[in-house]
């Protein structure tokens, strides 16, 4: 209380005052009052690392720029051109970078990127058209629906009708961009488009000097042209077409039904461009006449008009062709009502006036260049004459004229100037060739042989690997055979001077083959193609059929050829693949009589490794073939037959080293494939004793030579095969055959098995019985073979021990002993064998001549170790259980075998 | 009764068995025959082309009726005649010459009614399609043509035409050895062998080549199954492969593409095939003389006949009329047989006559049917249904 008080008595003197009168002096700042609210705003600096719209677009593809796509989109119609060519160029470096935005928006793109189609400034439109051209048309080429094409149709057009003459031309640049790519796109507006084209060649005067331009539409027309259909001359064998692999061949097939155009629209529109074509280029042959040299614009503008009159005048062929093919042929692709039998009045007319231009050269201009182009637009119209030719009644002159320059050309008496002249050349005769034979056939005989000598020498001095050949074979094809629509000869063979030329052609097809090597296994190919035609087709008892015959002499170059030293040259026949080498063995089925020296150039392909086994399967099937047919001698079959199971040559390796060795093996199945298939033919010849008799003969020549065991073996299989029960085998034969069978038998003895070990490799028995069985067949026929081969057997071994003396060899020793244990296995094998078994018993001097032998060895104390002795001992012991069993030896006879002991 | 009918170039005759029993019937003699040369005609006779020496300018056809073993009629064609085939009825027969020509005769009176050329080699195989307005020819030179019979007669249109044929085939590099059609007239397939060991199968309504099946040998001879799935093909290594026409094929075994299996008898060559009327028994002929008979559902072999030690080189499977066999049984009564026997035509004729017959070329003679023929045939079909009802009755027993 106290306190309170004085505290109270404190405040007392204030109380008086109210409101205390602050002084305050001017200009003086009040402190803030206490209370008041703090309205100060503090602010920070904040940094964003993008403008804050960018933040959007993380993860958005964006241009280089940093546009997206629908900015970029929105920038092409910007009123800038500038801007403008920029966004394209964005456009382009987007696509590029994210080619999914271009598939998710390819709508919006084309919708877009359309209106720029007709831009004023030039600069754009050629952006434009390199964007379409390098980056969105390519990566659409798999998905483009029909309605992006109609989208761009619309500016496109729109564009062609345009009043400044440069969108225009550009316009049909873009057409031709877009026909590049999708060419089922002309069908569509083919009539519009053909339309368009009409127009601008019609004011062509205006566009006459900006040739560069009237050069690109002109690109364009000529590409749509060739989309037309029209008869392919072309050179296109038609053989080695595979066949569809199709699974079933009655099942329900689904037709779809082919893209039908409406072609009667476009002949119209056809019909009318022509004319305008060649007015077009009449204005440009004024320009050729001056000596000036013709400039590279207006020839490119030339030629092309050129080409698309030539197309033109093709696809009314096509059509006049369609209308006459008779029924089910081929099926006309339209209607025939759709198609007017177009041209017979008047068009030709304005043709033939324009033809009338035809040699450009008159003037023989001096400058070398000049004259190439002449040259190419001079062949450019003679391919419109030649496919017009069929058609057009023309003027002896103009057809002198042309005929003319053809020869020049083939007898190349006109010639490019320029470096890359041989390969147009090339080019352009290619393209003229296939008319050859029809022309050939129709004009005048002068003018026949005229033609033809021309023709002949091209051929000649064509090289072996140029392109040129394929179009001489066709053209050759067509001239020496029947054709294959026609079915008639198109040339008289009958007329002496064609009949020349025909023989000087196929005299020139071998030589061409083996020039050829496999360099170029397709055109050897179609040369092979051509022989077999002419072999099938060359009607008999003609000289085109004799001359086939000689050709032989000249082919055996290609199979193979034996030089003077003995070496072997084999020719292009072994590496060829192997369809050409089929086609090559099928067309020695055709020659009249097989020639031995062709039989024997072929032996020595088949008897070389690399040959592929049913290539020579092949050639035996064709010559048995063809000896059926009386075209090859019995006895020439028969040595080609047996030379080839003496001969072939199976790789050395014993069966049990197989692991290593697969394709030893296989290579031993394949001759015993080899000798199966010479059997089964040998055996359907007919006559099996004169047929035995030849066989005999060439066997019994190849024996002495001493072939390798499987050969021999072969060779017994063949006479096995022929020969009957009782032999009919001569004396002679079978003292020559005992010769080397018991040689054989001996060699043959290491793959019997041994008895000892019970490890039966059921491969090495079958080998066994393969070597072993003919053997056994010739001996169950003819005991006398068997006795005299059992005292070979007997005497070779007897006649080791009298050379031993002088010979101290080990080697031979160590042969002699093993010589005896394989003596001793056959004939343990033969024991084996019940029907062998009996013939055995028949010969017991021989074994017992044979055991005596042996008694010899064993005893033989000098030269023999103790182990040869004991195997010599064994064997003889072995062999005498067997003899006993034999039940020929009366108990006079053991004795004295026992004696020996 | 059915009947298999076979013969060899080797002078065996032409042998004859009841296919169902098995009993040989009677052997006709003297007869060596020409691959594809041997045809019954319209179920009257037997027709053979012979192998003749190369020296003989002039080919043979032989004809025998089929109760006399004896050869009945000789004729002397201008050249020889490989192949030779007749209609159904037995009204032509057509033969194909060495030199590529077909001939076409008129059986009764004997006529050569057309020669004209058709192959550029010899002819090697003949057949009419199943409706006889197309007939195939196949040739030495692996060419194969279709013509159709109505334009060969048609002197106007063949010259008008760019083609005398339909088509030409020339896809295969050797002789054509054997060929086969499928049903459908004009609109069928046709499988063709050839010695470039490969068949084809083409389609007569489009013209072109559908399929072309490469074998392990060389084929000699093709049947068809009658329902078209498959085809059989006798090869000359003695197997009859079974090539698929209709089933998806799927990967290629050790045969080969489209190759699905084999009958397989270790014989040598298969020379000829044929189908029974039931589409169920194949016959083969082989180049060992013997002719075997396979049930095709079951690939067993149910018999074998042997005809000679050569070659058979043709098998075919005919209908023969039931009157022959009473013939021989009453043979004793030799009035009555011959004046029953049926008379055989006259031989063909060599060349076509071009003098003017014109007033009776117009008709052509339709050959006699044997009375005896209607008499004899009886009609077993009502017993033949019963039976196989009953039969069906048990299986379906057997089944449930």
């Amino acid at each position: 209380m106290a306190r309170s008080k004085p505290s109270s008595s404190k405040k007392q003197p204030k109380r008086g005052v109210d409101f205390k009168k602050i002084k305050r002096k001017i200009g003086r700042k009040l402190p803030p009052p206490k209370n008041a609210t703090n309205t100060e705003i503090k602010s920070k600096a904040i940094i964003l690392p993008e403008q804050s719209v960018a933040s959007e677009r993380a993860g958005l593809a964006v241009s280089k720029k940093g546009l997206t796509l629908k900015e970029l989109l929105q920038q092409t119609s910007h009123h800038n051109a500038k801007v403008r060519r920029d966004a394209l160029t964005g456009i382009r470096d987007l696509v590029l970078k994210y080619p999914a935005e271009l598939t998710l928006h390819k709508l919006a793109i084309i919708e877009k990127l359309r209106e720029r189609i007709s831009d004023e400034d030039k600069v754009v439109r050629e952006t434009l058209y390199q964007l379409l051209k390098l980056v969105i048309f390519p990566a659409l080429k798999k998905d483009v629906p029909g309605s992006l094409i109609s989208l761009m149709m619309a500016y496109i057009f729109n564009g062609m009708t345009h009043l400044a003459t440069d969108i225009r031309l550009m316009a049909f640049k873009f057409f031709d961009l877009v026909v590049q790519h999708y060419p089922s796109s002309f069908f569509m507006y083919a009539e519009k488009v053909l339309q368009n084209y009409e127009d601008i060649l019609r004011k062509n005067h205006i566009y006459l000097q900006d040739r560069s331009k009237l050069k690109n539409a002109l690109v364009g027309l000529v590409r749509c042209l060739s989309l037309l259909p029209c008869n392919r001359r072309t050179v296109d064998p038609s053989y080695g077409k595979n066949t569809e692999t199709q699974g079933s061949l009655h099942a329900y097939e689904l037709e779809v039904p082919k893209e039908h155009t409406d072609f009667s629209s476009i002949i119209k529109r056809l019909e009318d461009i022509l004319p305008i074509l060649v007015n077009c280029f009449q204005d440009f042959i004024p320009l050729v006449h001056p000596m000036s040299s013709l400039d590279a614009q207006s020839f490119d503008c030339m030629l092309y008009l050129l080409r698309s009159i030539d197309l033109s005048v093709k696809f009314f062929l096509y059509g006049i062709d369609k209308h006459q093919t008779d029924f089910g042929v081929t099926k006309p692709t339209y209607n025939e009502k759709d198609m007017p039998v177009w041209g017979e009045i008047a068009t030709p007319v304005f043709l033939r006036k324009f033809l009338e231009v035809f040699p450009l050269n008159q003037l023989h201009n001096t400058s070398g260049k000049d004259e190439d182009k002449f040259f190419i637009l001079n062949i450019e119209i003679t391919e419109i004459f030649l496919h017009s030719n069929e058609w057009i009644f023309t003027s002896a002159i103009l057809m002198e004229r042309f005929l003319e320059f053809i020869e020049n050309l083939l007898s190349g008496k006109i010639r490019f100037n320029s470096r890359s002249g041989k390969a147009l050349q090339e080019k352009h005769l290619t393209s003229l060739l296939p008319f050859i034979p029809r022309l050939v056939s129709l004009v005048a005989n002068t003018w026949k042989s005229r033609l033809l000598q021309a023709f002949t020498m091209a051929f000649k001095d064509c090289k072996p690997e140029s392109t040129l050949n394929l179009a001489f074979l066709s053209a050759i094809e067509e001239m020496l055979l029947p054709s294959k629509r026609q079915g008639i000869l198109l040339l008289d063979a009958s007329e002496p001077e064609i009949l020349d030329h025909q023989i000087t052609w196929i005299r020139e097809l071998p030589v061409l083959l083996v020039r050829l090597g496999d360099t170029l296994s397709s055109l050897s190919k179609v040369i092979l193609h051509l022989l077999l035609r002419l072999g099938q087709y060359a009607p008999m008892n003609s000289s085109l059929a004799w001359e086939y015959d000689i050709m032989q002499h000249t082919l055996g170059e290609f199979y193979s050829m034996c030089l003077d030293d003995g070496s072997i040259l084999y020719g292009p026949f072994m590496k060829l693949p192997k369809d050409c080498q089929e086609l090559s063995v099928c067309c020695l089925y055709y020659f009249s009589s097989l020639d031995s020296l062709l039989l024997r150039s072929l032996v020595y392909c088949c008897l070389c490794d690399n040959l592929e086994p049913s290539v020579l399967f092949r050639i035996i099937d064709v010559l048995h073939s063809a000896y059926k047919i009386g075209h090859l001698q019995l006895v020439d079959l028969i040595s080609f037959f047996v030379t080839l199971v003496a001969r072939w040559k199976v790789l050395p390796g014993r069966l049990y080293t197989h692991v290593e060795n697969a394709k030893k093996i296989s290579n031993r199945e394949t001759f015993k494939a080899i000798t199966g298939a010479v059997c089964s033919c040998l055996r359907q010849m007919g006559d099996d004793a004169l047929i035995f008799q030849i066989v005999q003969r060439v066997i019994l020549d190849e024996i002495p030579l001493n072939p390798p065991i499987d050969n021999l073996c072969g060779m017994l299989r063949l006479l096995v095969i022929l020969d009957s029960r009782p032999t009919k085998l001569s004396e002679q034969s079978i003292i020559i055959l005992s010769n080397s069978i018991s040689e054989y038998l001996i060699d043959a003895a290491s793959y019997i098995p041994e008895n000892g070990d019970e490890v039966t490799d059921s491969n090495q028995i079958s080998i066994c019985q393969y070597y072993l069985v003919p053997c056994f067949f010739l001996f169950d026929r003819s005991d006398k073979l068997l006795n005299l081969v059992l005292d070979l057997m007997g005497s070779s071994i007897g006649e080791d021990n009298s050379s031993l003396a002088c010979n101290h060899d080990t080697q031979h020793t160590l042969d002699l002993s093993s010589r005896i244990v394989a003596v001793v296995s056959i004939l343990l094998y033969m024991h084996q064998d019940i029907k062998i078994r009996r013939r055995l018993s028949s010969c017991k001097g021989e074994i017992t001549r044979i055991l005596q032998k042996m008694r010899l060895q064993s005893s033989n104390e000098m030269g023999n170790t103790l182990e040869e002795r004991h195997k010599i001992q064994f064997s003889f012991d072995r062999l005498k259980i067997a003899a006993g069993q034999l039940n020929c030896w009366d108990a006079d006879e053991l004795k004295i075998i026992s004696l020996f002991e | 009764m059915e009947v298999v009918i076979a013969s060899s170039p080797v002078d065996a005759g032409i042998g004859c068995w009841d296919l169902h029993s098995g009993a040989e019937q009677l052997r006709y003699r003297s007869c060596t025959s020409t691959p594809h040369g041997l045809a019954c005609v319209g179920q009257r006779f037997l027709a053979s082309s012979q192998l003749r020496d190369s020296s003989s300018s002039s080919g043979s056809i032989l004809y025998w009726s089929w109760s006399k073993p004896q050869v009945e009629v000789k004729s002397f064609p201008a050249e020889p005649i490989h192949p030779l085939v007749s209609n159904s009825d037995g009204m032509y027969i057509i033969g194909g010459g060495s030199s590529g020509a077909i001939y076409f005769w008129e059986v009764a009176s004997g006529r050569l009614l057309k020669r004209w050329h058709a192959h550029y080699r010899a002819v090697t195989c003949l057949f009419l399609s199943d409706d006889e307005s197309l007939l195939v020819s196949g040739a030495e030179d692996g060419c194969i043509r279709v013509w159709s019979l109505f334009m060969v007669f048609d002197d106007i249109g063949m010259e008008m035409a760019k083609n005398p044929y339909e088509y030409s085939f020339s896809e295969h590099t050797l002789r054509v050895t054997d060929m086969v059609s499928g049903y459908g007239g004009c609109n069928a397939i046709i499988v063709s062998a050839s010695e470039d060991r490969t068949c084809k199968v083409w389609s007569l309504s489009r013209g072109k080549l559908l399929r072309s099946i490469d074998f392990p040998s060389i084929i000699e001879a093709v049947a068809l199954d009658p329902g078209e799935h498959v085809f059989y093909a006798g090869a000359r290594d003695g197997k009859i492969y079974i090539a698929s026409i209709n089933a998806e094929t799927t990967s290629s075994n050790s045969y080969g593409k489209h190759i699905i299996g084999t009958l397989s008898d270790n014989s040598k060559g298969v020379t000829c095939l044929a189908f029974s009327k039931d589409g169920i028994l194949l016959v083969s002929g082989s180049e060992d003389g013997t002719i075997r008979v396979w049930d095709a559902k079951t690939h067993n072999i149910v018999r074998i006949y042997r005809l000679a030690k050569g070659p058979v080189n043709n098998v075919l499977v005919v209908r023969r009329p039931l009157y022959s066999n009473r013939q021989t049984s009453e043979n004793s009564h030799s009035s009555f047989s011959r004046r029953h026997a049926p008379l055989l035509p006259p031989p063909l004729g060599k060349y076509v006559n071009s003098t003017d017959e014109n007033v009776d070329s117009g008709a052509v003679s339709v050959p006699q049917t044997p009375s005896s023929d209607i008499m004899d045939a009886p009609y077993l079909s009502y017993h033949v249904l019963t039976k196989q009802i009953s039969e069906l009755q048990v299986f379906f027993i057997f089944l449930s």
